[in-house]
């Protein structure tokens, strides 16, 4: 049962998430709801990979144990935190940029294009 | 040193090269980036080409990143493959190569299009990394890679759709694309994590090889499916598309069209090369016909109320989609019923394949035009146009091909497409395709007002000045010219040769996983 | 070559290519036989416009884009008033039918 406490941690972090992204106007607040859903996906990779007692996943590091955590899970979580710190950065610039143009970061304000 | 292996990596390495290359060719003028930018984008097409080439020949082609040797699949007796591999058959060849030759297109545009900006070392390098990241979603092997792929993409589209950030809308479109794609993304890659989470594999073969249906299994499904759908642009989930699509510079547009058709192709390959006959419940099948009912219907109904031209020509790629949506949950609806499939199946994925070459084709051609127009006039409102064909005498027929071949009218290539989907929609329900054919009396009757609007009529006082657009753009144009007409003019060739082989490879499931799982399968 | 079999019917593109061809002959041949009555310079060469004063500009003669097809949208309105409201334009409603979509699919395809 503990063991599956994570996935109820990732579940209830991407509730979060995407409520935080429906229920905010500001702009701002819903790209940090998104880089929230971004955080409880990769929760989720590590998890995965995660083995009961298993040892660090590095050959000449892992010591005496027979068992080792999945290093594939790993390397997919960092390569999924890099592309979500893109996609952040450049979400707040659009926002900055709308911020100039509209004057407000209002989502309900921000819909020219419609129809 | 044999090239013909080295294709695959080729296809990604050169457009990824162009892309750091460009800020660097941008120190010696004008002249020399725009030579990188077009040899690159030239190279890319013609990697594309032999590519096509050598898998319509030798078969399946794949290249293991890494590895000892590129050929390796299973390495050292394992039993899964560990390593990134870029897995190439007869429908990622074709994609890829409809996609190659879109982005050259957009390219050529470009040069004279983009000239009169600035901060275009990094418009060469977005362009160049949305194509790479294009082609990499059509031919990687993996799951997770087709996750990188898709950000890849959808990261250098968001700075291109906002590439005139000075204004508004182009800023607005960028962002409610950026915040759909990005959830979008995320689910892709939960439902990657669900598969692996079962399986402990990411390659798509080795899961297909494995694959039963659990819940997980389902999860991740629906996930892709839905994330895909959205990307390529199914109602009801399509409300970015023709913002981003209206929004971005023309030659941007052109290339964006042929990464919705990635994201189709992502579908393709998930539903039917993973997935196969484990997919169990008609469900999936009929949500995806039911997509495409509702982006034909729906989009083309937007379309006919548009006034804007470049937004009108978005909506009908929505309905565009449609047809091959429809085409595709055709084939997938009878996949596990042999005698159904050979009677209309195949001729369902054919039509779905051959129409997303056409649409690409056609598609992108429209948008040029409208963009030609735009870089004419200054407008891109349909009620202050007129009179624009004396004036633009090469543009004006390049739309009407455009607009002619999208309407399906005959002797065009999109009524052969049209014709497939029909009669295969037909023969699970007349319903389908009585929807698919008003459908295409709409498509023609909006192309008929914006034809009759911006080009025929009186000619306007207020353009009394245009010109016909620089010969770099009619370039751009011309070669999707060339492949329409090709198409229209040899349609038994370009099906047997081009269609039939993709969609062979697509209902191949075991095929797909054989190449990397060895023969035993 | 240019023949398609779809397994229902055929598609053969020189047939209608031909067919066209044939048709524009006949249509550039009538259009050859004139009017034997027609003098050039006369009152028959002004426009006919439904019997009112011809303007001398033809510029406000059009019928803009957007009041093309205004029968049709007038008949459908009830239907795009609501297709076109569907359409707000805010970030969240666009977010919102993609994530009530999948979930709707994933809630059907966990029930069956």
């Amino acid at each position: 049962m503990i063991g599956n406490a994570p996935f109820f941690v990732v579940g209830v972090l991407f509730m979060m998430a995407l409520v935080g992204i429906f229920m905010s106007r500001n702009l701002i607040k819903i790209a940090i709801a998104v880089t929230i859903l971004g955080s409880s996906v990769n929760l989720f990779l590590v998890s995965l990979g995660y083995r009961a007692g298993g040892s660090v996943p590095i050959h000449f590091l892992a010591g005496e144990g027979e068992v080792m955590v999945l290093p594939t899970p790993q390397a997919m979580t960092l390569t999924a935190i890099v592309i979500a710190l893109a996609v952040t950065a450049l979400l707040l610039s659009l926002i900055m940029h709308v911020w100039r143009h509209y004057g407000t970061i209002d989502v309900d304000e921000v819909r020219r294009l419609r129809g | 040193m044999n090239w013909n292996e080295h294709l695959p990596a080729l296809l990604l390495a050169l457009p990824l090269l162009g892309a750091f290359l460009a800020p660097l060719c941008s120190l010696g003028g004008k002249t020399v980036r725009n030579a990188m930018f077009m040899a690159i984008s030239f190279l890319t097409l013609l990697v594309a080409f032999f590519l096509w080439r050598t898998v319509l020949a030798e078969g399946i082609q794949y290249y293991v990143m890494g590895g000892e040797g590129s050929r390796l699949s299973l390495p050292s007796g394992m039993a899964v493959p560990v390593r990134i591999i870029l897995e190439v058959d007869a429908l990622s060849a074709f994609m890829a190569l409809c996609g190659a030759i879109a982005s050259f297109a957009g390219a050529l545009f470009s040069l004279n299009y983009m000239s009169r900006f600035t901060g275009l070392s990094r418009f060469a390098s977005l362009y160049l990394l949305l194509t790479a990241g294009m082609l990499g979603m059509m031919i990687t092997g993996d799951i997770f890679n087709f996750f990188v792929f898709i950000e890849v993409s959808s990261i250098a589209s968001f700075g291109l759709i906002a590439f005139w950030r000075d204004r508004p809308a182009a800023v607005e479109a960028s962002f409610k694309y950026a915040l759909i794609s990005q959830v979008g993304s995320m689910f892709i890659l939960v439902a990657a994590g669900c598969l692996y989470g079962r399986y402990n594999m990411l390659n798509m073969a080795a899961i297909g090889s494995a694959l039963q249906m659990g819940t997980m299994e389902k999860l991740a499904l629906v996930f892709l499916v839905g994330s895909l759908a959205m990307k390529c642009g199914a109602f009801p989930m399509h409300m970015w598309l023709p913002d981003g699509y209206a929004e971005a510079p023309t030659g941007v547009t052109c290339l964006l069209v042929a990464v919705s058709q990635a994201s189709l192709y992502g579908l393709a390959r998930v539903c039917f090369s993973v997935y196969g006959i484990a997919i169990g419940s008609a469900f999936i099948p009929w949500m995806i016909i039911v997509f495409g009912l509702a982006s034909m219907f729906f989009g083309v109904a937007m379309a006919v109320v548009q006034h804007d031209m470049k937004r009108l020509i978005g909506y009908h790629s929505v309905s565009q989609v449609g047809y091959m949506l429809l085409g595709l949950g055709v084939g997938l609806l009878v996949l596990g019923d042999p005698r159904a499939m050979a009677e209309f199946g195949m001729t369902a994925v054919t039509g779905g394949l051959f129409h997303a070459f056409n649409y690409t084709m056609y598609k992108a051609l429209l948008f040029l035009a409208a963009g030609a127009v735009y870089y004419a006039t200054g407008k891109r409102d349909l009620n202050d146009m007129g009179g624009l064909a004396r004036k633009m005498p090469y543009t004006a027929v390049m739309f009407l091909i455009a607009s002619a071949a999208i309407s399906g009218l005959p002797p065009f290539n999109g009524f052969v497409s049209k014709l497939l989907i029909y009669e295969s929609s037909f023969a699970v329900h007349p319903f389908l395709a009585v929807v698919a054919l008003v459908t295409s009396v709409l498509t023609l009757a909006s192309f008929v007002k914006v034809f009759q609007t911006a080009f025929l009529g009186p000619e306007k006082g207020v353009l009394a000045g245009v010109r016909e657009v620089p010969p770099a753009m009619l370039a751009g144009m011309a070669v999707l010219t060339v492949v329409v007409l090709g198409l229209t003019l040899f349609p038994s060739w370009s099906l047997s040769n081009v269609a039939e082989p993709a969609a062979r490879a697509l209902v191949d499931q075991s095929g797909y996983i054989g190449a990397i799982m060895g023969g035993g399968m | 070559m240019g023949k398609v079999f779809t397994g229902f019917g055929y598609w053969d593109v020189g047939a209608w290519i031909i067919f066209f061809i044939v048709a524009a002959a006949y249509v550039l041949w009538l259009r050859y036989q004139g009017r034997q009555d027609y003098k050039k310079g006369t009152e028959q060469d002004e426009i006919y416009w439904s019997g009112n004063e011809t303007p001398e500009d033809g510029e406000g003669l059009t019928v803009p884009a957007s009041s093309a097809y205004w029968g049709f949208r007038k008949a459908l309105e009830p239907f795009y008033d609501r297709l076109v409201g569907m359409h707000t334009g805010v970030a969240s409603d666009i977010l919102g039918y993609y994530v009530v979509v999948v979930a709707f699919m994933a809630a059907i395809i966990l029930l069956v």
